[in-house]
């Protein structure tokens, strides 16, 4: 299946969970990145919306999000903890063996290393009997973590094998990481590449780059950056990455475009993905490279 | 690193709970009769029954083994069926309410405290797969087991061990590439070490050994194989490690007893270890050569 690297997500798509999945089924995708809210909000309560993505066919690529989870005190912290238990349960449920933790950008947190690692370093604790991976992501209003890079170290510093990164493409098109950065990841503890593409030329100012990232996210190739993005795909292709891309677009278009019609688009992106950028990578015009999955 | 300490590479206590062995394994079923009798036969005593719990605890030696019949009310816990299933160890630790409050400070999961299985008031975090882990420090001078079990009257409350049996260890299966996690869990939790991965005891020689910081026992990770890793498998405990000074001497005193022991070109008992065939349907003994340590 040439699309089984990526997936969609839940959180790009209007409509009834069912709705959502079914589109992002019959555009050819096998995998899915789950909104938490998606599920929760379940009009007829969250087994419901468990049964649904269980009963969807798809596979889960992971689920979304826990957020400002790390370098709070005390009560703060005890709350987090509960909160980030559910969402495991909640992941384990789905048949997700991966949470997506976003850095926090509470300006409660502390910005001490050590603290942040101790506190990822618990969560990855938590995660290990539920079988589930912790991808931690950079957000780019975010204190102690603001793209790859600080996350990357913040999970190497929390020591845990089950603790890995989370790379958005947007930290790279919107905030001019060099792409020479890359190459610090470890592609063994790298465990999601998220996918957008936006279309203005540039958002420079810290607001202009927030407002992009929360509103204005397209498909790859369906705004100004495809040329970056297919060397920053190629880039981690070369790296040794072989885990799944998700689609993470929002876009408030979308949110009033009918599920069928967004997730079209995202399987023309989809597939210019994988004949141009990673064809591209492959000494041979075959698909080996794409791996061949479990069943 | 900037770590204000790590200059001085300040070492970890070896034992940060003080934990010293195993007190007991649990395991569930709905039929503890038929499990009682496998137990029996190999060499255990039925000594205690619990106040008021479908609970039983059977003794040889310095082994506990105690089988819950009781419908689970945690969730995420064993809910016994007639497979025997092994659903929690109890570590011995210097301080259980330490111990206890320490895990959950790393990242343990609790078992909320009223349902505390067995209602043996002992904390217990969730293991593997459904498994429970318990804190025990009473086992000196007076046991968990004088409070909340009866003991059955005209029975040795210690019956000697068969062959000298003790606990070696104890096997789990975990799933594909989940090794290392593993390993960090315990050791980050309890102290366990990593042994070089060519140490290997007894017969069955895969996986990966982790030490108790107490130097009493083993956990053996074991990883599917081959196509076996994509087949559906829930991680668990699987198996009792149970050493023993004579391995062909435990062998034959429990063959006696009507236990039967792989004979196969593969696994075969011999002076280093053996493992016993399936009994009730699910439950193993492996036996591994080692004197008792104290």
């Amino acid at each position: 299946m040439i699309f089984h690297d990526f997936g969609m997500d839940t959180a790009s798509l209007a409509g009834p969970l069912e709705a959502k999945l079914a589109a992002i089924r019959d555009a050819g995708f096998s995998q899915v990145m789950i909104s938490a809210a998606d599920v929760v909000a379940h009009p007829a309560g969250t087994a419901a919306g468990i049964a649904a993505v269980r009963g969807s066919g798809l596979e889960v690529t992971g689920l979304e999000a826990l957020r400002d989870f790390e370098g709070l005190d005390g009560a703060m912290h005890a709350y987090k903890v509960d909160v980030a238990k559910s969402m495991l349960e909640l992941c384990a449920a789905l048949g997700g063996r991966l949470l997506l933790v976003e850095a926090s950008a509470s300006r409660h947190a502390s910005v001490d290393a050590g603290a942040l690692g101790r506190d990822l370093a618990k969560l990855a604790t938590l995660a290990v009997p539920l079988g589930i991976r912790v991808a931690f992501k950079g957000q780019p209003w975010s204190r102690a973590a603001r793209d790859f890079r600080a996350a990357a170290d913040l999970a190497m510093r929390a020591e845990s094998p089950n603790l890995g990164v989370a790379v958005d493409a947007f930290d790279v098109l919107a905030t001019g990481v060099p792409l020479d950065d890359l190459d610090i990841l470890d592609p063994a503890q790298t465990f999601l590449v998220q996918l957008s593409d936006y279309m203005w030329q540039d958002a420079r100012t810290p607001e202009e780059q927030t407002a992009a990232a929360t509103h204005f996210r397209v498909f790859p190739a369906e705004g100004a950056h495809g040329e970056l993005l297919a060397q920053f795909i190629a880039r981690l292709d070369s790296l040794g990455y072989c885990g799944n891309y998700s689609f993470d677009v929002y876009n408030d278009d979308y949110l009033q475009m009918p599920p069928e019609a967004v997730a079209a688009r995202a399987r023309r992106s989809a597939e210019w993905l994988a004949e141009t950028v990673l064809r591209r990578a492959l000494p041979v015009p075959n698909l080996e490279r794409l791996r061949a999955q479990p069943q | 690193m900037t770590d204000a300490t790590s200059r001085e590479a300040i070492p970890e206590p070896q034992n940060p709970l003080g934990i010293d062995g195993i007190e007991f394994v649990e395991f569930a079923t709905s039929r503890p009769q038929a499990l009682g009798g496998v137990l029996e036969r190999m060499g255990f005593r039925p000594v205690a029954r619990h106040r008021s719990r479908e609970v039983e605890l059977y003794r040889q030696g310095s082994l506990n083994v105690i089988v819950n019949a009781q419908p689970a009310d945690v969730p995420r816990t064993v809910q016994p069926v007639e497979r025997p299933v092994i659903s929690a160890f109890a570590l011995r630790v210097r301080d259980a309410q330490a111990a206890f409050r320490r895990a959950l400070e790393l990242g343990a999961w609790e078992i909320p405290v009223r349902a505390q299985a067995m209602e043996l008031n002992i904390p217990a975090i969730h293991g593997v797969g459904e498994s429970l882990i318990y804190f025990v420090d009473r086992y000196d001078e007076f046991s968990i087991y004088d409070i909340d079990f009866r003991a059955i009257p005209t029975v040795d409350p210690h019956p000697p061990a068969l062959a000298g049996l003790h606990f070696f260890g104890i096997v789990q299966y975990v799933g594909p590439d989940r090794t290392a996690d593993w390993v960090e869990f315990y050791s980050r939790l309890f102290g366990f070490r990593k042994l070089p991965e060519e140490t290997h005891f007894g017969i069955m020689p895969k996986g990966l050994l982790l030490e108790s910081p107490c130097r009493t026992f083993l956990l053996q990770l074991i990883e599917p194989e081959d196509t076996a890793r994509f087949a559906p498998m829930e991680e668990h405990l699987q198996r009792i490690g149970l050493g023993a000074p004579d391995v062909p001497a435990a062998v034959a005193a429990l063959e006696k007893r009507g236990i039967e022991f792989f004979a196969t070109e593969r696994v075969r008992s011999n002076e280093r270890g053996a493992l016993t065939k399936p009994l009730v349907g699910s439950v193993m003994f492996e036996l591994v050569k080692s004197e008792a340590r104290r």
